[in-house]
């Protein structure tokens, strides 16, 4: 058994907790945080990369949008490095009517989102796949955003102030001493081994499982509805900039091109369990139609990957009217003193992740409260290291990077252009990482190939760089093609449905890993 | 199923050009599948055009024969032993194994004697570059030192430059795999560095292979090699032993004084092009007319009769007038089997009728359960290998169809893809050149 003492115990590793954990560590406590998985595995990993500018909410959430026009210039101060500057457009297509457009430049003005309306002309000049139909075109800060970029940034961060960074350490309970949160054990799932870690206050951060999470420590109640949505990513930067449909906050009315891709999002659907997320095809047909109304052609483009999300929606039995601190809309935090008798507990829940920084600082604002202390929050003003040339990415920068490193190193993912060198790297850094956490940051599989070239590469040099055996590895490649599927087979059509059958040519047909040897457990 | 709604147009305007050329076969793709059929019909003494859009899938193939070397994931020893056991729908039901063997004969005689070892019944197994032991029938001279027995002593030697073999990945695997006979091999890695142009860390097999046809340089690669293996140990290297010089295998296993094969990884697979170049050269000396670049995109069709192939070929479309078709265009991987975002499955040359044309219920989302069902999706044929509509008859009496197109397998899976390709091209072939196309 592992023991750990820290004042603070975060829970859960998205965008929420990665962004409290690096404002608990910068406010000077001892900290860990604790993810059942990999850092955003969940939510944060399964969106489609929009950092808002706060358009989307400048009629229905006026508040949001302020915040979220001043969170995302933060985001692209603090950690320029995971954004890209790509702006946004609001476009009224020939489906919608113009009622929407109308109140839209005004709104955002009183909102303080800087917004212009753009000519026709000018919208199609900017955006030559847009459909030449529009009728209306508004500019707005949107940018897209690397989530796993972000949360490892803000983690990362976090650990150069001393927080202890725990993945794939799933809590199994909390210990409550005269009514106060003490104890905080779990099962390091890598290891196998039971981890004790006593401490003064739990941050929980779980997002859709923060029901559960809330519920060990005897606060009763707290339904966390996983709201699914599905997202589709097309095998091109269809548009270079962000495309939002101008019309009331619906389904499938954004199109987000982040690194070489663009994803089309997303659908809206109460779902029971967050660990078990479908991809309907009813929904996937949903999104396709929406992208074809923003770009036309945009069915005949190559669908390379779907995943499902999990929006964490708050039913609160015990809300009452004096409960106004909660400064973001469409987000809730949960004091289990008053609300259940039980202390040192804060539960998050909701929110958006251009706004996590702000979250945080909300949060641990009341845990200082309860705890009678009054540091500084400085996680605004302090650039996150790496970041300080305060250069946005562009998608042309690893081909930059291969340019220079190509005569000394190897390409093991052509599509995403990942070298050796960064996949050993961080095999050295992160020895039980799986190829999927390998992949999250650094992007592995993740182009048109889907893996069919890089992961039996990926799987060689995991075993010539000793990170693990064979053994290991080829459990580890087996996974990870299972990991693949699921994003690939909801949406299997046109240039995918062929590149599938080039995959399996290599993989059953060429390699023949069928006949492998198996282990009789799967790898985590 | 569809019925019939090909973009066919019934030409009763054929021209006199087009009567006059109406004795050519035409065999549409040039992957194993069409090479093997233009090369039996131009022996038999018929005129072919050969039309392909790329270069056939040789070239992407593991570079073996195989025939059936897997049922269910367990290996097959004898394939034809299983062919009494494969569903009606399966292609070899039709097929039959004189057919099968007498089109892999073919094949193996057109590369002349000695290039395969192995026979088309007798499975045996052989190494991946990820370390399985998979079964085929016949394998070139090249690898035929892989092959799997009890009591073998291998080494597997990389090249750092090829990103696409890892010699302990092999090994580890091979060394913890025990053979249907017994225990594992024993087997070890070893690496070399040699750069096959000065200064390059990342190199393509098929620039290996072009330097490995220099004799200095496969001098140094010998060299090499010996520095890292022992006495008595079968040597398996990347599949880079030459691309245009047949002789680099030879040599090298004389230079080094032991057995050595090579292990072919994921495309391009340089022993296929090796094949691709023979037969093409092949056909040409056999008087093939062979039209690169064009896609093929309709048939025309006067009183019930194929009489004219559509490609679209430097910016317009043309006809090519037909006695009879082959179509050899391959399946989902070549593009000639499509999957719309309707997720509707049609044959896109000729707008077929098919097996199936709703992919919907056909792809399910376990990776390791049972094969996916879509990809069992293609033509049906008679036991000429006419091709069939719905109700069973053909389409035309003299439209025919071999390899990747036809339904009923999933040759990765169970290892058949080549087996299928030149049986069926054989039976294809042999039904024209006996002018039985009523």
């Amino acid at each position: 058994m592992k023991k750990l003492s820290v004042d603070v115990v975060v829970i859960g590793g998205g965008a929420t907790g990665a962004g409290v954990v690096r404002d608990v560590a910068m406010r000077g406590y001892s900290v860990a945080i604790l993810d059942k998985a990999d850092l955003g595995q969940g939510t944060t990993g399964r969106y489609h990369g929009l950092l808002h500018s706060g358009g989307r909410y400048v009629v229905s959430d006026p508040h949001s949008a302020t915040e979220c026009a001043e969170e995302n210039e933060v985001v692209r101060r603090i950690q320029a490095h995971a954004v890209e500057d790509t702006g946004g457009l609001f476009v009224v297509t020939p489906d919608d009517d113009l009622d929407y457009s109308n109140g839209f430049a005004a709104a955002a003005a009183a909102a303080q989102v800087p917004c212009e309306e753009l000519t026709i002309r000018e919208a199609l000049r900017r955006e030559p796949r847009l459909n030449p139909g529009i009728k209306r075109a508004f500019a707005v800060r949107d940018a897209s955003v690397d989530g796993w970029q972000l949360v490892w940034g803000a983690a990362n961060d976090a650990k150069r102030h001393g927080a202890h960074i725990l993945t794939y350490h799933r809590v199994t309970g909390m210990e409550v001493v005269d009514g106060s949160v003490r104890q905080v054990t779990a099962i390091d799932e890598k290891r196998g081994e039971e981890v004790q870690i006593d401490c003064n206050f739990v941050l929980n951060c779980a997002g859709p499982w923060a029901g559960q999470i809330a519920g060990m420590a005897g606060c009763e109640e707290v339904e966390v509805v996983p709201g699914r949505g599905i997202m589709i990513a097309m095998n091109h930067r269809l548009v270079n900039s962000v495309v939002n449909r101008c019309i009331y906050p619906a389904d499938g009315d954004i199109l987000v091109p982040v690194h070489t891709v663009s994803i089309i999002g997303t659908t809206d659907v109460k779902a029971t369990d967050p660990d078990q997320l479908a991809i309907p095809r009813d929904e996937v047909q949903q999104m396709l139609d929406a992208g074809e109304a923003l770009v036309p052609g945009f069915r005949e483009a190559r669908a390379v990957h779907a995943w499902s999300g999990a929006r964490p929606l708050f039913k609160d039995p015990k809300v009452s009217a004096s409960d106004t601190r909660h400064m973001t809309r469409g987000m809730k935090i949960l004091e289990h003193d008053t609300r259940d008798g039980v202390n040192g507990i804060l539960s998050i829940i909701g929110g958006k992740l251009t706004t996590y920084r702000l979250m945080a600082e909300h949060m641990v604002d009341i845990m200082e409260e309860k705890l009678g202390n009054q540091n500084e929050c400085k996680t605004a003003e302090e650039i996150i290291p790496g970041n300080e040339d305060r250069k946005t990415y562009a998608v042309t920068h690893r081909l930059e990077e291969r340019e220079h490193d190509r005569f000394e190193d190897q390409i093991i993912c052509e599509c995403e252009l990942m070298s050796r060198g960064m996949i050993t790297q961080l095999m050295t850094e992160q020895p039980t990482a799986s190829f999927d956490d390998l992949r999250r940051q650094l992007r592995l599989g993740m182009g048109p190939c889907q893996g069919g070239f890089c992961s039996m590469r990926a799987t060689g040099i995991a075993v010539e760089e000793q990170m693990v055996d064979v053994e290991r590895s080829t459990e580890l490649m087996r996974l990870f093609l299972k990991n693949r599927w699921i994003g690939l087979w909801p949406i299997l059509n046109g240039d995918q449905v062929r590149q599938t059958a080039l995959d399996n040519w290599i993989f059953h047909g060429t390699f023949d890993i069928e006949h492998l040897p198996q282990s009789e457990e799967e790898a985590l | 199923m569809t019925s019939h709604t090909a973009p066919i147009a019934d030409s009763s305007l054929a021209t006199s050009a087009q009567r006059s050329a109406a004795e050519r076969v035409v065999v549409v793709g040039s992957g194993i599948a069409g090479l093997t059929a233009a090369l039996t019909l131009a022996r038999a003494g018929k005129p072919v055009t050969l039309v392909t859009k790329g270069i056939g899938g040789l070239q992407l193939s593991q570079g073996t024969i195989d025939v059936l070397g897997s049922r269910d994931g367990n290996y097959v020893p004898f394939a034809f032993d299983a062919f009494d056991g494969l569903p009606d729908s399966h292609p070899y039901r039709l097929i039959g194994k004189d057919a099968v063997l007498s089109g892999v004969e073919t094949f193996a005689r057109e590369l002349g004697e000695g290039y395969f070892e192995g026979q088309a019944g007798v499975n045996a197994l052989y190494p991946t570059a990820v370390g399985a032991l998979r079964p085929t029938a016949l394998v070139p001279a090249s690898m035929a030192a892989g092959r799997a027995e009890v009591g073998r002593r291998m080494v597997i030697v990389g090249v750092r430059e090829l990103k696409d073999y890892h010699p302990e990945l092999i090994a580890g695997n091979l060394a913890r795999t025990a053979l249907p006979e017994g225990d594992p091999m024993d087997v070890r890695a070893a690496s070399i560095s040699l750069p096959a142009r000065e200064g390059e860390v990342d190199s393509n097999p098929v620039m290996y292979a072009r330097s490995m046809d220099r004799p200095e340089f496969r001098a140094r690669f010998i060299a090499e090699v010996k520095k890292v293996i022992q006495p008595g140990e079968v040597v398996g290297v990347p599949a880079v032993l030459g691309l245009n010089d047949p002789t680099v295998h030879a040599e090298v296993e004389k230079g080094l004084g032991a057995e050595v094969f090579e292990i072919v990884s994921q495309p391009p697979c340089v022993p296929g092009m090796r094949m691709n170049q023979h037969l093409t050269v092949r056909l040409k000396e056999l008087g093939v007319r062979i039209v690169l670049g064009a896609e093929v995109v309709g048939l025309q069709a006067h009183e019930g009769r194929v009489t004219g192939v559509d490609v679209r070929t430097a910016g317009r479309v043309r006809t090519l007038a037909a006695e009879a078709v082959i179509h050899c265009g391959g399946g989902f991987e070549s593009g000639a089997l499509a999957v719309d975002s309707h997720n509707r499955v049609s044959e896109t040359l000729f707008d077929l009728p098919i097996t199936a044309t709703d992919a919907t219920e056909l792809i399910h989302g376990d990776y390791w359960g049972a094969p996916q069902p879509l990809f069992e999706v293609g033509v049906r044929v008679d036991e000429a290998m006419r091709i069939l509509d719905a109700e069973g008859h053909p389409v035309y009496p003299n439209l025919f169809a071999a390899g990747g197109i036809l339904a009923g397998a999933i040759r990765w899976h169970e290892k058949s893809g080549e087996g299928i390709a030149l049986g069926s091209a054989h039976k294809a072939a042999r039904t024209i050149c006996e002018g039985d196309l009523s």
